[in-house]
């Protein structure tokens, strides 16, 4: 592939239908203009006699609410100001999150009590000021209006029913139901009491277990997780011997190889993985050197996505490539496997291009103790532990791979765990089950039998946020309270320590897991103040200065000196590696059309179903696919021709040991032949109003031996149609290629990549250019860094009140995040193509088109260069969105916030937001309303708070002290925001650096936006 | 036969001129009275309790800033909390009758329900820390509320008006440390403490104050 020039016709496309016809985005444009189903839905128009009734009736309502001179409003101070607190003024408070065994660190901001803002902690190791999509979105569990508010009991009917008529009361009735039954357990010492609990860095919950434990000695504990690391933790175990966690140093490391593993959003410890994957691809010069990224893996991944090279390969075949690779490794480049070596056999390379081999493995051998090799953790510990050998093997330990102690060394494998238990529940040896969080009804492996032989157990409690499938199975439901609602404690996967600090009092009363575990336990003190108090006092060991530590680590958010660089140099165990590997046989047979292979993965969106009644997660575009609203089936272009299947079609999967599911079908370029790629976390039935049925739960085809993937999966295609609504084409600049892409040869040789700076213009400008003094704002957005996490349109939703409209409105372009993500496909191969992510909001033209055609002046330039919206000044012509070359403008067709809860035909309105969700309103932006015109505004909020600080101190605005949300949330750093005639600012910086262009050069718009080019690092001899 | 009398032939012409007439009444009507000059100047709601800023700022002489404590640290210059009149009202007239709202408030931990006076539209953005570093007095835009028995609207709060002091910000300034002060006058050697005009620049712009 070479570059384009701007005129060139596209190499990029951005769906399958487009590169197919490349005239079809701007017809589609043309379309689009002339159809009036896309301006005003069918089943939006009402009769004329019923429009004028409405007509009527809104006039009358106008003048009558015109008479009264002005609403009468109250100011409503407190009683008693608590300390500290100042009206107008937000508060921030560290606390942390939970992400697959590792512990974000974050900043919250208050207003008033409300926290409205999520933001990583900059202190923390895990988060360095980042966070990611999910605690970005958190936000909208904390105010999810469907949380369950009472505790609840299974009524003769076989419903739950509260069990109060007030919240206490119905706590105060299952702790008296449930303090009788822990008598009796007195008694027996606990025979037949067990808890499920999910997989604990907590502290606070190893100390409760040991206190559980003495008080009924026969009591047993399980683990279960849908998305367990039990793979890494037990081929960590095959290969050292020890609980160990295993950390990879993307940000040293000059080649990394990874296998079927995602580890910059999904796997545990992503976001920092994340930043240190971009610390080793940033570049600042010609001169730099870039890490190289080779992936291999069966559906396409953010991570495959930044790779310079991609493999498409099952699942399944990964464990082969391996094998295949460090038998090459051995036999060509001497790498030394010890005893491992015979072990590896002659594994087949069928349907592995040469290259993937010789290449790869000459690039690892050259780059020996400098490189790294990843697996994921769907793939079985065989292949972990020959992962771990291989990087001993090229003398990584030590170097790029580092260890630190498990933070839970008891934890076991979670399917056996779960197993056990069902076991016992099937024969009856479980009398009371106490489930501390998770949903296993709707997420347990469906081979076990757990959700049929939960409903005859006599006494069972789910502490869960919702009322969901589990809780629907118990004889008590216990709402939970959300991690923002409770005190706790956490570990890092790096052992750093930190309290988790509620921000504001359960909104429903509800408890947290270490809360309902002390009730367990018996202690006095259940409250999670104070446990976690105890703890930490315990783990101190002296009881002077307590109160001054604590508040020290309330407020850094980790406790000091806790936190462990990995390192270490253990030894590998090589026999019980060689044995694991002898026993990871090649896959028998080559899959086809009527053997196919599905593969499991972590949703992007609603991660393992946890967040599926988060609207802003719902909506989200799926990072690849660009599908909101749904998961579907991914197909490659070529499978789905062999199976005749099209997108939206219905797959009916089947496989031997499982049951049937349907899923609908999406062709997506750069899944692998004859593998299918599904999400988890689709179809619940009792997520709430706006999760519900969403989507298709692929849990029930995902059995106790094939948790990541399975082979031996026949498809029947059913009926067409399904509306899949999907973002992939909205926005398109017809055909211009606005994503600049290039190799780190070709960008040391034209450093100043020049085809593509800015052109010169042959249109003068239509006002005088203005000499921009004072501030100058501007953002800088790095495509060579940028994966396409989504943190930063989530951030960016969380921080402008920006609503979701819907599936059907997003299928119609109505969508409103003012950031959006474009991914292109980039290649001919439309099997095959390579991947480049974009992130684009309003870019803050200089000379802006928008600005020119508004008949009103609701949107102007301000003397800092913003392109700033007046919305009360918007009539909602719609021209600006027309004139925009970039297409970042959005029209709120129907007051779009509470439109969800409305009927969805005639809008919603403001009042119609339930008033929990109307908590999270970030206070210094505009809630807009229908009719109006909006897009990013640069977070001018905190720019204005910035400008009134300097004012109010007298100290100039430092680059520090502030950054727009996105920048701010960005795991990357790959935007950048700030003042470019700030000398010291990093923008500043940035904006002059060489791989730096503007959007559209040639069209004079002069943005303030400058994107930098994507570099990528492919190895020359993997061409051809 | 003539039915009508010839006269009415004038009629659709009267009418006319008479509609426009009319027309440019009701316009210029609503235009100048339905303007925020003549509907919010003079809005002097009651409050639930008759609290007097004539006896607290004018005969007292308590300063603007230990009622409104925020006013120089944040957008909100804010209403006292009952804690803050307690502080006084504990001891001074413990048991006016007047005063029953507050003892309530203070027993239940309920708000006092305070009607807000000076209310600007919700998109909009003002902050009161900026205007008081740079120093705009109270009095400029709240007039003299130490001599206001019942605090009322004295000045439109319309864009117009928060425009001509921000085109113009010059004679409205005044030394920080006066801010709160109801009579101050330009004494000579206080143009050394006043901002500098050219250093203030207040936002003429959109987002300067709609976000």
């Amino acid at each position: 592939m070479t570059r384009r020039d701007p005129h060139d016709p596209p190499a990029m496309w951005r769906s399958l239908e487009d590169k197919a016809d490349p005239e079809r985005p701007s017809r589609r444009a043309q379309a689009e203009a002339h159809d009036p189903d896309g301006f005003i839905s069918a089943d939006a128009i009402v009769s004329r006699r019923g429009f004028l009734t409405l007509s009527g009736a809104t006039a009358a309502a106008v003048g009558l609410s015109g008479c009264i001179r002005r609403p009468v409003e109250n100011i409503l101070p407190y009683s008693r100001a608590p300390e500290y607190v100042i009206p107008g003024v937000p508060m921030h408070f560290a606390t942390v999150t939970e992400r697959r065994g590792d512990a974000l660190g974050l900043l919250v901001e208050s207003h008033e009590g409300r926290p409205t803002k999520i933001e990583g902690n900059p202190d923390h190791p895990a988060t360095e000021g980042a966070t990611d999509v999910w605690a970005q979105a958190s936000l909208m569990d904390l105010y999810d209006p469907d949380r369950s508010q009472r505790a609840a009991r299974r009524d003769g009917a076989g419903n739950l029913a509260d069990a109060g008529d007030t919240t206490a009361a119905a706590h105060q009735a299952f702790e008296e139901a449930l303090g009788a039954r822990l008598e009796e357990h007195d008694a027996d010492g606990g025979a037949g009491l067990r808890l499920l609990v999910q997989p604990a860095s907590s502290p606070s919950f190893l100390r409760l277990r040991r206190a559980v434990r003495e008080r009924f000695p026969s009591a047993r504990f399980h683990t279960w997780s849908p998305l367990s690391s039990s793979n890494l933790r037990q081929g960590a175990w095959l290969a050292f011997g020890l609980p160990v966690h295993v950390h990879q140093d993307f940000a040293r490391a000059r080649v990394i190889l990874a296998l079927d593993s995602d580890f910059t959003m999904t796997e545990p410890g992503a976001v920092r993985n994340q930043r240190r994957f971009a610390n080793g691809r940033r570049l600042e010069s010609p001169s730099d050197d870039m890490s190289r990224l080779y992936v291999v893996e069966p559906s396409p991944t953010v991570t495959g996505a930044s790779a310079d090279h991609r493999l498409r390969l099952p699942a399944r075949d990964v464990g082969r490539y391996l094998k295949a690779l460090c038998r090459e490794l051995a036999s060509n480049h001497g790498v030394d496997f010890g005893a491992v070596t015979g072990a590896l056999g002659s594994p087949s390379t069928e349907g592995i291009p040469e290259k993937w081999l010789g290449a790869v493995a000459r690039d690892l051998a050259e780059s020996r103790g400098q490189n790294v090799v990843v697996a994921g953790s769907r793939q079985p510990p065989a292949v972990h532990a020959l992962v771990h050998a291989l990087n001993r093997a090229l003398g990584n330990i030590g170097r790029t791979v580092g260890f630190t102690p498990a933070v839970d060394p008891e934890e076991r494998d979670q399917v056996t765990d779960l197993r056990e238990l069902a076991e016992a529940m099937g024969a009856g040896d479980v009398r009371t089950l106490i489930i501390l969080g998770g949903n296993p009804v709707y997420d347990a492996p469906a081979d076990l039998g757990f959700a049929e032989s939960l409903g005859d157990i006599e006494f069972s409690v789910h502490l869960s946020m919702h009322r969901d499938e589990t809780s629907r199975r118990c004889l008590w439901h216990v709402p939970r309270a959300h991690e923002l609602e409770a005190w706790g404690d956490m570990r890092a996967i790096d052992g750093a320590l930190s309290v988790q600090q509620p921000l504001i009092a359960p909104l429903w009363g509800g408890r947290s897991e270490i809360e309902l575990l002390a009730q367990v336990a018996g202690e006095r003190n259940w409250r999670g103040h104070s446990i976690v108090r105890r703890t930490m006092r315990e783990s101190m060991g002296q009881g002077t200065g307590f109160e001054r530590f604590w508040r020290r680590v309330l407020h850094a958010g980790v406790v000091p000196g806790t936190a462990v660089a990995p390192g270490g140099d253990l030894p590998i165990r090589e026999p019980e590696i060689a044995s694991a590997v002898r026993d990871l046989r090649d896959p028998e047979g080559a899959l086809g059309a009527d053997d196919l292979e599905v593969t499991f993965a972590p949703c992007p969106k609603l991660f393992d179903g946890r967040h599926a009644n988060n609207t802003w997660l719902l909506e989200l575009p799926d990072p690849i696919s660009k599908i909101c609203w749904d998961n579907a089936a991914y197909l490659s272009p070529s499978t789905a021709a062999a199976l005749g299947v099209e997108n939206g079609q219905m797959l009916r999967l089947s496989r031997e040991g499982a049951e049937d599911i349907e899923v609908a079908a999406w062709v997506q370029p750069g899944q692998a032949d004859f593998s299918i790629g599904l999400l988890l976390g689709w179809g619940r039935a009792h997520a709430g109003r706006y999760g519900d049925g969403r989507g298709f739960d692929v849990y029930p085809f995902r059995t106790s031996t094939a948790l990541g993937f399975a082979s031996g999966v026949s498809v029947r295609p059913g009926a067409t149609g399904y509306l899949l609504a999907q973002t992939q084409e909205h926005g398109s600049l017809e055909g211009r290629a606005i994503a600049i892409e290039g190799t780190l040869e070709e960008y040391r040789d034209e450093p100043r990549f020049p085809k593509f700076q800015t052109v010169e213009m042959n249109i003068p400008p239509l006002w005088d250019t203005v000499d921009y003094q004072g501030h100058k704002w501007g953002m800088s957005i790095d495509l060579t860094t940028c994966t396409g996490c989504n943190a930063c349109t989530i951030a960016c939703q969380a921080e402008n009140n920006i609503p979701v409209v819907g599936k059907r409105q997003v299928a119609r372009g109505r969508e409103m995040s003012w950031l959006r993500l474009d991914r292109y496909f980039v290649g001919e191969d439309e099997n095959d193509p390579r991947f480049i992510m974009q992130p684009i909001g309003c870019v803050h033209c200089e000379e802006a088109p928008c600005e020119n055609v508004c008949p009103v002046n609701a949107t102007a330039h301000s003397p800092e260069g913003l392109n700033d919206m007046a919305y009360n000044r918007c009539i909602g012509t719609r021209y600006c969105a027309n004139n925009c070359p970039y297409k970042v403008r959005r029209f709120n067709y129907f007051t779009f916030h509470g439109y969800l809860e409305g009927d969805g035909v005639l809008g919603g309105d403001y009042y119609g937001v339930p008033e929990v969700k109307q908590m999270q309103f970030n206070p210094n932006v505009t809630v807009r309303m229908r009719g109006v015109m909006e897009k990013c505004s640069y977070c001018v909020q905190r720019i204005q708070e910035a400008k009134i600080r300097s004012r109010r101190t007298g100290e100039p605005i430092q680059d520090d002290w502030f950054t727009s949300a996105c920048a701010q949330a960005c795991p990357s750093h790959a935007i950048v925001f700030g003042d470019l005639n700030d000398p010291n600012s990093e923008v500043a910086r940035l904006r002059q650096r060489d791989r730096a262009y503007l959007l559209l050069a040639e069209v004079g718009t002069r943005p303030r936006t400058t994107h930098m080019a994507a570099v990528r690092n492919p190895n020359p001899e993997m061409n051809g | 036969m003539q039915i009508f009398p010839r006269t009415l032939n004038y009629l659709p012409l009267v009418a006319a001129v008479g509609a426009a007439l009319a027309g440019g009444i009701l316009t210029f009507v609503v235009w100048y009275y339905f303007s925020p000059a003549n509907l919010q100047v003079g809005y002097t709601p009651e409050q639930p309790i008759a609290y007097s800023h004539r006896l607290h700022a004018g005969e007292l002489g308590i300063d603007c800033r230990y009622c409104h404590s925020s006013v120089e640290k944040s957008q909100e210059a804010i209403v006292p909390p009952t804690q803050s009149c307690m502080g006084c009202h504990a001891v001074v007239r413990p048991d006016s009758p007047l005063l029953e709202p507050l003892r309530q408030s203070w027993e239940t931990g309920q708000p006092v329900e305070w009607v807000r006076v000076h209310k600007i539209p919700e998109h909009t953005y003002f902050d009161h820390s900026v205007h008081v570093a740079v120093g705009v007095g109270c009095v400029s835009c709240h007039g003299r509320v130490d001599q206001m028995e019942v605090v009322s609207v004295e000045e439109p709060i319309s864009m117009q008006w928060c425009l001509d002091c921000h085109r113009d910000p010059g004679p409205f300034l005044r030394p920080p440390d006066q801010v709160t002060n109801m009579t101050w006058e330009r004494q000579p050697g206080d143009d050394e403490r006043i901002a500098d005009v050219s250093e203030v620049r207040p936002p003429e712009h959109c987002t300067g104050c709609h976000r």
